[in-house]
C-alpha cells in the first residue's frame, strides 16, 4: 500500500493526532498480552466515533488493507496482533459511558470503556456489571464482547455473552448495523449473540448495550485450606452437589500460593498444597443460610483450615491475591505461559495429576491458578527464555495440557479466544465441516476476508487467512506436535 | 424416501393431514430415527429441491409466515432421549425430539433440571423450543435458551451434520454458533442434538400472590421489587381475565376485576424464602395492593403452571408475544386492554414483568371470524406501534392461516432485512428450510 497516501487521507478522517505511522510509536501495537508472538501494524489509527471509525474502515475496504481493532491489548491469544501488517484502529480514545437506565437495567458504553470503570459509575447506586475478567482495571469492554470474556462470577452470573443484549457495529465494509437493543427477544437471528465472541473477526462494535445488575445485599468469602488438590476438587463438586450456586470458586496451588504472597501478601498459608475461595452472594438471609453448608463440605474433605473472611477489608485481600496472581509470579519467575483449557469440573483431580507429571517430564515449574467452579483451568507454564530452548519446551507442554484436556471432553479455550495462539488446535475439537459452518458465518460479516486475518481458522484451511510466512512457519512447527 | 426412513416412518395422503402447516399439506412426513437419517433425509431434500419443514410436537407451527410450499414435514419425535448426563458436571446432552418434560424427569432424580420453562412445557420437544426461542416466567433467574445451550448439532440444508460449542459451561473456542441455531426457526439447520448447562432445584420455592386494582398500581410495585436485592425467580404480572383463570386453575379464589402480582421465590433454606417474601408482601402493603398470600406446594405449583401455559379456552384464539422496556411492561397491558375493549376482543395479558416479555391471548367469541380477523389486525398495529416506541417488537406466536395472510407475523423493519437475509443466502442458498416462514419471508 502507499503509506503515504494513506495516511494523508486517514488524517483527514481522525485528525493529525489520530494517526501513527512512526515505527517508535507503532511498537506499543506489536504485541497484546500473549507477548511471544509480535507483528507490526504499518499504520495505527485512533478515531473518536463510529462515524471515524466507519470512515477508516471504508478506506482499508476500498484499498483492500487488511486491519485489525484493538482495545486496551490485555487479550491472551494474540487477538490483536495484525499478522498482515496493515492498519490497526485503536479504540481506546471511544471510552464514554453513554447512557446509564437503572429502571431498565441497562447501559450503553463505548468499546474503548475499561470495564470496571463501568461498575465504578454504576456502583454509587447500587449496581454493576457482571463480566469481571482480572485483567478488569484495565481491559476495555469491547475486547470483552470480541473475546466473551468471563471472570471468576461466571459460575452464577454467566459471561460476556449473557450481558450483551445490543451492539452498533462497524461491518468491514464500512456500514453501519446495529443489532439487538436494549429488550429482550430482539427479532431475527440473534446476530448478537454470533458477534460476542468473534475475536474481532466479524466487525468493529462502536457502541455496547449491556445488562447492569442490583449489588448483592451480602457478600460471604471463604478461604479453605487443604493438603491435597483432590480435597480440594471434591469440595467443589459436592458444594455444587448441595444446591449451592456460588458466584465464584477460585483454586490456586502451591506455586501460586509462593508468587502471590511474595507479591501481594493476601494471607494464604504458605505451606498450602491448595487454597480454595468460595464466594456467596445474594440476600443477607439467603448468604447467611449457605455459609454453614459450604463449611460442612470443607469439613468433610479434610480442610485444614476454613476461614470466613471477617469484614471487607479481609475479603477484598483474600480477591487481591487471586486477582493479582498472575502479575505475581514475577516473583518467582522471569515469564510464563498460561493456557485456558476447560474440563468437565468431574476431571479435575486426574487433569490436575497429568500437569504434575508434565511439570516433570518437561523440568519446568507450573503454577496453577484457576476457576475451579466451571472447569476453567488457567496453568501457568513458567520459564525462562534466556535458557536455549526453554520456550519451545514450554509451548509444547502447553500444547500436551491443551489436547489431554479435549480428550476428557474439554475445551480449548474458556475465556482467552483462539486469536493466532491456538487457531491450528482447532481440527482437536472440530472437524472440516463444523469448521466449514463457521467460515460461512464469517463470510456472512467480512466476505472479502480483510478484517482480522490469521485467526480463528487453522492456517491450512480454505479460507483461513493467514500470516507473514515467517511467523507462521515458526508457529506451525511448534503447534504440528500437538 | 421409503428406502432412506423405513416404509413404517413416512406417511403420505391423508395420513399427512394432522401434519399441515397453515393448512397446506405436505406431500410427505418422514420420521426419522437417527442424526444419520435426518442427514439422508435432507440431503435427499436438497437433491431433489423440496422444501422441507421440521417439527417436533407441533404446539408451535403456527408461529412464522404462512410457508412457500411444503414439501417434507420432518417429524423428530423419534430422535429423543439421553445422549450423555454427567450429574456432577452439571451438564446434559438430549436428542433434539425428547420432550422437556422427560428431559426434566431424567434430571429431577438428581435434584438438577434445565432452567427452561415455556409454555406447553409437558409437550413440547427440546429442539421446538430452541427453534422458536420459546421461554417463561423463570428466564428472569436461569435466563432463556441462548443462556442455557452450551453446545449444539445440526443436520444441514445439504445433509451435512456439524456442531458448534463444547460440553463444558465455560468455551470461546471458535464462533459461538449456538446462538444462530436458537430462534432461527429450522432456516439455517435442523437442530438434533443439544447440551444444556444444568441448575439445582430449590428446595424450597414460594411465591406472594397479591392483587391489585389496577395495572398502574402494578408499576412502582414491580419497580421497587426490581430496584431491590430481592432475587425473585419470576415477577408476573397478569391483567384481571388471566388472574381469574389461573387462580381458578390453582383452587384459589380472585377478586373480581383485580389484577394479579405474583412474585416467586426459591432458595435451599427456607429462611431465606421467607425471609425475601416477608419484604415482597412489605412493598406490595406500601404500594396499595392488596396482602398477598404466600402459594407453597402444589398450590404453588398448579399456579405456576396454569400461568405458563395460560390459555383462553376454544375458539378462535390468537397469541401475541410482546417484549418491552421493563418500564414499559405495566404500559403495554394497558394499551392492550385499551385495544381490546375497542376491538370487542376478549384478552388474558400474562407478562413477566422482570423480563419485559408479554403474552397477549385474544379470542373473540361474540364476534364474527371476519370481525374478529379484523380486530386482531387492529390490535396487531396498534400493539406494535407501542412496542417499538419501547424499543421492543411483537410477534404473532400464534394465529389461523386466515389471520396471519392480513398481517406480517414478525414486522421487522425493512432497514435490517438486507443483513438478515445473508446467514440464510450462506446456509440455505436453495431456500429448502422452510421457506417464507421467518423473518421478512426468509
Amino acid at each position: 500500500m502507499d503509506k503515504e497516501r494513506i495516511a494523508r487521507e486517514l488524517i483527514g478522517i481522525v485528525g493529525s493526532d489520530g494517526v501513527a505511522t512512526d515505527p517508535g510509536e507503532l511498537r506499543v501495537y506489536e504485541t497484546d498480552g500473549l507477548t511471544i508472538f509480535k507483528a507490526m501494524p504499518d499504520i495505527v489509527v485512533l478515531p473518536r466515533s463510529a462515524e471515524q471509525v466507519a470512515g477508516v474502515v471504508k478506506v482499508c475496504h476500498r484499498e483492500r488493507i487488511p486491519f485489525v481493532a484493538r482495545g486496551a491489548g490485555t487479550g491472551l491469544s494474540g487477538g490483536a496482533l495484525p499478522v498482515d501488517g496493515g492498519i490497526l484502529i485503536g479504540l481506546n480514545r471511544m471510552n464514554r459511558v453513554l447512557d446509564i437506565d437503572y429502571e431498565n437495567q441497562r447501559a450503553v458504553v463505548e468499546p474503548g470503556l475499561v470495564n470496571v470503570w463501568l461498575t465504578n459509575a454504576l456502583a454509587p447506586r447500587g449496581y454493576y456489571y457482571s463480566p469481571d475478567p482480572a485483567s478488569q482495571t484495565a481491559c476495555s469492554i469491547g475486547g470483552n464482547v470480541a473475546e466473551n470474556s468471563g471472570g471468576p462470577r461466571t459460575p452464577k452470573y454467566g459471561v460476556t455473552t449473557n450481558h450483551v443484549l445490543g451492539l452498533e457495529v462497524v461491518l468491514p465494509d464500512g456500514d453501519i448495523v446495529n443489532f439487538g437493543g436494549r429488550t429482550l427477544d430482539p427479532l431475527g437471528y440473534d446476530l448478537t449473540g454470533i458477534f460476542v465472541g468473534s475475536e474481532g473477526t466479524f466487525g468493529i462494535a462502536t457502541k455496547v448495550i449491556v445488562r447492569i445488575m442490583r449489588t448483592p445485599e451480602a457478600v460471604k468469602t471463604l478461604m479453605g485450606v487443604f493438603e491435597t488438590i483432590e480435597d480440594a476438587s471434591n469440595t467443589v463438586s459436592e458444594i455444587v452437589g448441595q444446591g449451592i450456586v456460588p458466584a465464584a470458586i477460585e483454586m490456586m496451588d502451591n506455586n501460586s500460593i509462593q508468587a502471590v504472597e511474595k507479591g501481594v501478601a493476601a494471607g494464604y498459608p504458605l505451606d498450602a498444597v491448595a487454597v480454595l475461595l468460595v464466594e456467596v452472594d445474594g440476600p443477607k438471609e439467603e448468604v447467611e443460610a449457605l455459609v454453614g453448608p459450604i463449611i460442612e463440605v470443607c469439613k468433610a474433605n479434610h480442610v485444614r483450615e476454613v476461614r470466613v473472611a471477617k469484614d471487607e477489608n479481609e475479603r477484598l485481600l483474600l480477591w487481591k491475591g487471586r486477582k493479582a496472581a498472575f502479575a505475581a509470579m514475577g516473583q518467582i519467575s522471569p515469564e510464563y505461559y498460561v493456557q485456558d483449557s476447560v474440563i468437565p469440573r468431574t476431571k479435575l483431580p486426574p487433569v490436575m495429576k497429568l500437569i504434575g507429571e508434565l511439570s516433570q517430564k518437561y523440568g519446568l515449574r507450573v503454577a496453577n491458578v484457576f476457576h475451579a467452579g466451571d472447569g476453567n483451568l488457567h496453568p501457568l507454564i513458567l520459564y525462562n527464555s534466556a535458557n536455549e530452548g526453554e520456550l519451545r519446551k514450554a509451548e509444547e507442554m502447553g500444547a500436551e495440557i491443551v489436547k489431554a484436556c479435549v480428550e476428557m471432553g474439554g475445551s480449548l479455550t474458556g475465556e482467552h479466544g483462539i486469536g493466532l495462539e491456538k487457531r491450528d488446535f482447532m481440527p482437536l475439537m472440530f472437524n472440516d465441516d463444523d469448521l466449514e459452518a463457521m467460515r460461512k458465518i464469517k463470510k456472512v460479516f467480512d466476505p472479502d476476508g480483510l478484517l482480522n486475518p490469521g485467526k480463528i481458522f487453522p492456517a491450512a484451511m480454505r479460507g483461513g487467512e493467514v500470516g507473514p510466512a515467517g511467523q507462521r512457519e515458526a508457529l506451525d512447527k511448534v503447534l504440528r506436535r500437538a | 424416501m421409503s428406502d432412506l426412513v423405513g416404509a413404517d416412518h413416512i406417511v403420505a395422503g391423508p395420513g399427512a393431514a394432522r401434519y399441515v402447516v397453515d393448512s397446506k399439506l405436505a406431500r410427505a412426513v418422514v420420521f426419522p430415527g437417527s442424526v444419520e437419517e435426518v442427514s439422508t433425509t435432507m440431503a435427499f431434500a436438497s437433491a431433489e429441491g423440496l422444501k422441507v419443514v421440521p417439527r417436533g410436537s407441533g404446539t408451535k407451527m403456527a408461529l412464522g409466515g404462512i410457508p412457500d410450499r411444503v414439501d417434507l414435514v420432518v417429524v423428530l419425535s423419534r430422535l429423543n432421549g439421553v445422549v450423555d448426563y454427567e450429574p456432577a458436571d452439571m451438564t446434559a446432552t438430549f436428542r433434539a425430539g425428547s420432550l422437556l418434560k422427560e428431559a426434566q424427569a431424567v434430571l429431577g432424580r438428581n435434584g438438577q433440571f434445565i432452567g427452561l420453562d415455556p409454555p406447553y412445557a409437558d409437550l413440547a420437544t427440546l429442539g421446538g423450543i430452541l427453534a422458536t426461542n420459546s421461554s417463561g416466567p423463570r428466564r428472569l433467574r436461569y435466563g432463556a435458551s441462548r443462556d442455557l445451550v452450551i453446545a449444539i448439532r445440526v443436520v444441514h440444508a445439504d445433509g451435512k451434520v456439524t456442531k458448534g460449542g463444547a460440553k463444558v459451561v465455560k468455551n470461546v473456542t471458535g464462533y459461538d454458533m449456538n446462538k444462530l441455531y436458537i430462534g432461527s426457526l429450522g432456516t439455517l439447520g435442523i437442530i438434533v442434538e443439544a447440551t444444556f448447562r444444568l441448575h439445582p432445584m430449590p428446595a424450597v420455592e414460594r411465591t406472594c400472590l397479591a392483587s391489585l386494582d389496577s395495572v398502574d398500581a402494578a408499576r412502582d410495585v414491580v419497580a421497587r421489587i426490581l430496584d431491590s436485592p430481592l432475587v425473585p425467580f419470576a415477577v408476573e404480572l397478569l391483567n384481571p381475565e388471566a388472574s381469574r383463570r389461573v387462580a381458578e386453575q390453582a383452587g384459589l379464589p380472585w377478586p373480581k376485576a383485580r389484577c394479579g402480582l405474583a412474585v416467586a421465590i426459591g432458595s435451599i433454606r427456607p429462611e431465606a424464602v421467607d425471609a425475601q417474601l416477608e419484604t415482597v408482601r412489605r412493598l406490595c402493603r406500601e404500594a396499595g395492593a392488596a396482602e398477598g398470600h404466600v402459594l407453597e406446594g402444589q398450590v404453588h405449583d398448579a399456579f405456576w403452571r396454569a400461568t405458563r401455559d395460560f390459555a383462553l379456552g376454544d375458539g378462535l384464539q390468537v397469541v401475541l408475544k410482546a417484549s418491552v422496556l421493563l418500564t414499559k411492561v405495566a404500559d403495554a397491558v394497558r394499551v392492550g386492554e385499551e385495544v381490546a375493549a375497542k376491538q370487542g376482543l376478549r384478552l388474558g395479558v400474562v407478562s413477566e414483568a422482570g423480563s419485559g416479555i408479554i403474552r397477549y391471548h385474544l379470542t373473540g367469541e361474540a364476534a364474527s371470524d371476519e370481525r374478529f380477523r379484523q380486530g386482531v389486525a387492529e390490535a396487531v398495529n396498534r400493539l406494535r406501534a407501542f412496542a417499538q416506541e419501547a424499543e421492543g417488537n411483537v410477534v404473532v406466536l400464534d394465529a389461523p392461516p386466515e389471520v396471519k395472510s392480513r398481517v406480517d407475523v414478525w414486522g421487522l423493519a425493512e432497514k435490517a432485512l438486507p443483513f438478515m437475509r445473508r446467514p440464510k443466502a450462506e446456509f440455505d442458498p436453495q431456500k429448502i428450510l422452510n421457506p417464507g416462514r421467518f423473518v421478512g419471508g426468509i
